[in-house]
């Protein structure tokens, strides 16, 4: 539930900013689109418009396979900011 | 020639040289099939979001380049054979959007200074090339969701 309130107003943030093309590399962009478990986000709760979920799925998929983002976060190996830790 | 760009990410318990040494034969693996090197970026050693082959660190390195798409598969057996590679990553930019996408890249990564290629091995704690590395063309949404998110919590 805490998930669900957490978006209110249901619009693309991507075709706001007018994204075009995403990079993998940047992993601080793609933040918003995961969840706290690094599970990519739904787009009923983050309003992505369907043709920006498609690029960030792939872009993710992406950068998970480069192992700039973890697939899973299990509980034996919590990281409290696993982004910080990475740069 | 279509555009490509190849992430790989080198083995951490090399030394400086060792690292450089295997990314030049790399490089090298490309120019010998027919691929022309746009440019390169080093993002330098980097903590791993998982271990790969029990190594939590790796040395993390971006070519672009342009190249026959008969090559790829050549380029990509022989990086399957070097075994100083943990990773390899190879990306195709085909469409009009991509292509701008990887132009723009390549400016990009030409425009930032050498970035510091020589990074002490495993110890370093927090590597420079990072800095001017990290941010890239659309950050701007970058900058954006992170503080939304944060502010509706």
């Amino acid at each position: 539930m805490s998930e669900k309130r957490k978006y209110k107003k249901r619009y693309c943030k991507y075709c706001e900013a007018k994204v075009d093309f995403m990079d993998y590399k940047e992993v601080a962009s793609l933040r918003f689109s995961l969840s706290e478990r690094y599970k990519i986000m739904p787009r009923r709760l983050t309003g992505n418009c369907k043709r920006h979920q498609d690029m960030i799925t792939v872009v993710i998929k992406r950068a998970r396979a480069a192992a700039l983002v973890p697939y899973t976060v299990s509980r034996k190996q919590v990281v409290t900011a696993p982004f910080e830790n990475l740069k | 020639m279509r555009h490509y760009e190849n992430l790989v990410i080198v083995k951490p318990t090399f030394t400086a040289e060792e690292i450089q040494a295997s990314v030049k034969a790399v490089e090298e693996v490309i120019t010998s099939n027919g691929g022309e090197i746009a440019a390169t970026n080093a993002m330098g050693m980097r903590k791993l979001a998982y271990p790969i082959e029990k190594n939590e660190r790796g040395y993390y390195y971006v070519i672009y380049y342009s190249v026959a798409p008969a090559a790829i598969a050549e380029i990509e057996r022989r990086f399957r054979i070097n075994e100083d590679l943990l990773r390899f990553i190879t990306i195709k930019y085909d469409s009009n959007r991509e292509v701008k996408a990887w132009n723009e890249l390549v400016k990009k990564a030409n425009k930032a200074p050498e970035a510091p290629k020589a990074e002490e091995a495993p110890a370093t704690e927090a590597p420079v090339a990072e800095a001017q590395t990290e941010e890239a063309p659309k950050a701007e949404e970058a900058t954006e969701a992170p503080a939304t998110e944060a502010a509706a919590e």
